[in-house]
């Protein structure tokens, strides 16, 4: 007759029971979860002229909303413009809000992949993209960003790419510009807001490209994102009697900036980075916005078809005006998502795969095109960064009533 | 080095004047009922807004009524006022809805932080479907011929903030002297002290408590009008930051003294000027943390009085 088993092997046979039950609860919450996952599953509407869906998360309330403002009718007019170039089924855009958080960002990421979106655009912040970005990466979702201009957006894996050129391509254009109005400069103060991605991968490209004018800041001033006195700063940094100050800011914090500091007396050279790039700076800093230097992306006055139908169709929309570059990037990001599916269902490369495999199918064939795009001819690197040919320097003109301006172009360039 | 000393001094004045009249509202509210109202920030927001929609500011695209303004502006000052008193009425509304129920049932004090919690909450979202989420600036005009900045000594100080400190003083100065000599100041004082015996001696409390909402929410009105002048409204949680450093002002000056809200306020102001800018980042962090260190060493603020057990 065995002996009964000691308390030590109970224990033993307990937590081996323990463990098999454990791991086939998981197992069948993976397969569960698994064929629960729309990804797995067929291309909803296969067959049908249905519209295939994709995700758009932008800036439409908190602080950066006047960026989301811009960049929700780029998408209107660029699903206006595909309208009578469809030949397969159209893209529909679901509108998320992903407010100015990371936070917000990352649960209208999840939101819209649980829906099941084919592909994303947005978010409208580089800050939001490095903690929303990973989740579509993981989930095998293409992202296309409208407006990230950090370093190492699209570096964050093979799903993530942008329209956006990072700012070291771009922002030492118009420091340039600059130094070219003032031969002699010398003294150059800078201002960043130290707690944003954006904000502190731009001032690290202005600070890299004074250096190699040989300009070293006579003062660095560091805000935060959500600031609106710059009184302090603004003092520390006028006692170093600055000629040019150099500013990567958000919108609303440096138009605020801005007009603080004209209303204390600077009246020397601004320089402002791609944050600033939307007209709703306008009603912000106001008369004080006129004169500052601003490197592009965009310039209405490119001269090819695509940036004439955006023109024509922006006139149309908003009854006049110039579109802002922000417009014209979340157009570009529509524009290349639509040609990619376009091209692929004209090949019928899209029949019969999952909605996983239809997502690296439109990955794979938004890598591999060239686009004319409203910011010019644009094609991507394998890792997604964009590739642009051409950039702008611009001024903010401000008219009479100083309510209203404009970037009035100051001088081109080709990327070599 | 006294250029900078002046710069700074000035700067934190300016900051501290909003603070405490900010600060000021909410004691109003603590010394006759005890408790913190926390619609104060969001009356604070709307009276951004109102002053910049009685300027005659248009409704932004995201608002329910985008374009929207008035057909005639009016000027900065009467639009203050105007936004000053509206926020005194939405504050009455908020003690009928959120602290007048409570207070006939006798509820514990915890219920009037949610309930009043629950009304800024509400009126922040009113806000934000009705303006939208966008941010608003003040024409450049706002304060007609008046120049931008004046020089004071070797410092440059912006005209608003300067106006800022100088309205805060004055709203300070006149509260002071209606609640030490008026009648109706003294009956409030009197029902701050004890509201069943300023009852029992003839006092409406219920009548004194509603002037004190009102008075605080013309206060917080005042307040959000003229920064939201100063730097402009950001949105409609505009009122927030200032709400929580209102708050800190608070319980760092003593809970229900006004003087200690004023002097709470200034040296929040000063001290928060006084970082160096290159660690703005800590600004909030040391303010934050002033006020721990105070209230280890008087745990009833710096001008807070120790309460009397009664017998």
């Amino acid at each position: 007759m065995p002996a009964p088993p000691t308390f030590l092997e109970r224990r033993t046979t307990g937590a081996a029971r323990l463990s098999i039950g454990l791991a086939l609860v998981i197992g069948v919450l993976a397969v569960l979860g698994r064929s629960a996952d729309v990804a797995h599953k067929p291309l909803a509407g296969a067959g049908t002229r249905a519209p295939l869906p994709i995700g758009a998360v932008l800036a439409l309330t908190g602080n950066a909303n006047v960026y989301g403002q811009d960049q929700r009718l780029g998408l209107e007019l660029g699903q206006t413009w595909a309208r009578t170039r469809t030949v397969g089924r159209p893209l529909a855009v679901e509108l998320e809000d992903g407010g100015s958080d990371e936070a917000s960002a990352t649960a209208a990421f999840n939101l819209l992949i649980r829906r099941g979106v084919l592909a994303l655009v947005g978010p409208t912040l580089s800050q939001q993209a490095f903690a929303a970005d990973p989740i579509a990466e993981r989930r095998g979702v293409p992202v296309v960003a409208p407006s990230n201009t950090a370093t190492g957006i699209p570096q964050i894996g093979f799903f993530i790419s942008r329209v956006s050129a990072q700012s070291s391509v771009i922002a030492p254009l118009s420091l340039a510009e600059a130094a070219r109005r003032d031969p002699d400069l010398k003294r150059v103060a800078v201002s960043y807001a130290q707690d944003d991605a954006y904000s502190t991968a731009e001032t690290a490209i202005f600070q890299r490209a004074l250096a190699a004018k040989g300009l070293h800041p006579v003062s660095v001033q560091r805000t935060q994102l959500g600031d609106n006195d710059f009184q302090n700063p603004i003092a520390a940094a006028l006692q170093q009697r600055p000629e040019l100050i150099v500013i990567s800011a958000q919108a609303v914090d440096g138009g605020n900036l801005v007009r603080q500091l004209r209303e204390l007396g600077y009246r020397g050279q601004i320089v402002v980075g791609n944050g600033m790039n939307t007209p709703n700076i306008y009603p912000i800093c106001q008369q004080w916005c006129d004169g500052m230097l601003i490197a592009q992306a965009y310039s209405p006055e490119l001269d090819t078809p695509t940036n004439k139908a955006f023109l024509r169709l922006f006139t149309e929309r908003q009854g006049g005006g110039l579109p802002p570059q922000l417009t014209a990037q979340a157009f570009t990001a529509y524009q290349v998502l639509f040609e990619a599916s376009q091209r692929l269902q004209a090949r019928g490369a899209l029949e019969g795969l999952t909605l996983a495999d239809a997502r690296l199918a439109l990955m794979k064939e938004l890598l591999a095109g060239r686009y004319d795009t409203p910011l010019g001819p644009i094609r991507f690197r394998p890792d997604g960064e964009v590739i642009q040919q051409r950039f702008y320097v611009a001024q903010v003109k401000m008219d009479g009533t100083g309510r209203q301006g404009r970037f009035a172009l100051v001088r081109d360039q080709e990327q070599p | 080095m006294t250029a900078t000393l002046l710069q700074t001094l000035l700067n934190g004045l300016a900051s501290g004047g909003a603070y405490a009249l900010f600060a000021l509202g909410y004691t109003l509210v603590f010394s006759v009922l005890g408790v913190i109202n926390f619609a104060q920030g969001a009356l604070f927001t709307l009276g951004g807004y109102l002053t910049y929609l009685l300027m005659g500011g248009a409704i932004g695209i995201n608002g329910a009524l985008p374009g929207l303004s008035l057909p005639v502006g009016l000027p900065f000052w009467l639009a203050l006022l105007l936004a000053g008193g509206g926020s005194a009425l939405a504050s009455l509304g908020v003690e009928r809805v959120a602290f007048a129920p409570l207070r006939r049932q006798g509820a514990e004090p915890l219920l009037y932080l949610i309930t009043s919690l629950g009304a800024g909450v509400v009126l922040v979202n009113l806000l934000q479907i009705l303006m939208g989420s966008e941010s608003y600036a003040f024409p450049a005009s706002a304060l007609g011929s008046w120049p931008a900045s004046v020089a004071i000594g070797s410092a440059r100080v912006r005209t608003v903030q300067l106006l800022l400190l100088a309205i805060s003083a004055l709203l300070v100065v006149v509260l002071g002297v209606w609640l030490e000599k008026s009648r109706s100041g003294k009956a409030l004082r009197a029902v701050a002290e004890d509201a069943t015996t300023a009852q029992l001696l003839g006092i409406n409390s219920t009548a004194m408590i509603r002037l004190a909402f009102a008075i605080s929410g013309c206060l917080a009105g005042v307040a959000g009008g003229l920064v939201a002048l100063s730097v402009s409204i950001s949105g409609p949680y505009f009122g927030i930051s200032f709400g929580l450093k209102g708050l800190a002002v608070l319980v760092l000056g003593g809970l229900g003294s006004v003087p200690g809200a004023i002097v709470g306020g200034l040296l929040m102001g000063i001290v928060e000027a006084l970082v160096p800018t290159e660690a703005s980042g800590y600004r909030d962090a040391l303010a934050f943390g002033i006020l721990f260190v105070v209230l280890l060493l008087r745990p009833r603020g710096l001008l807070g009085r120790p309460e009397v057990e009664k017998v």
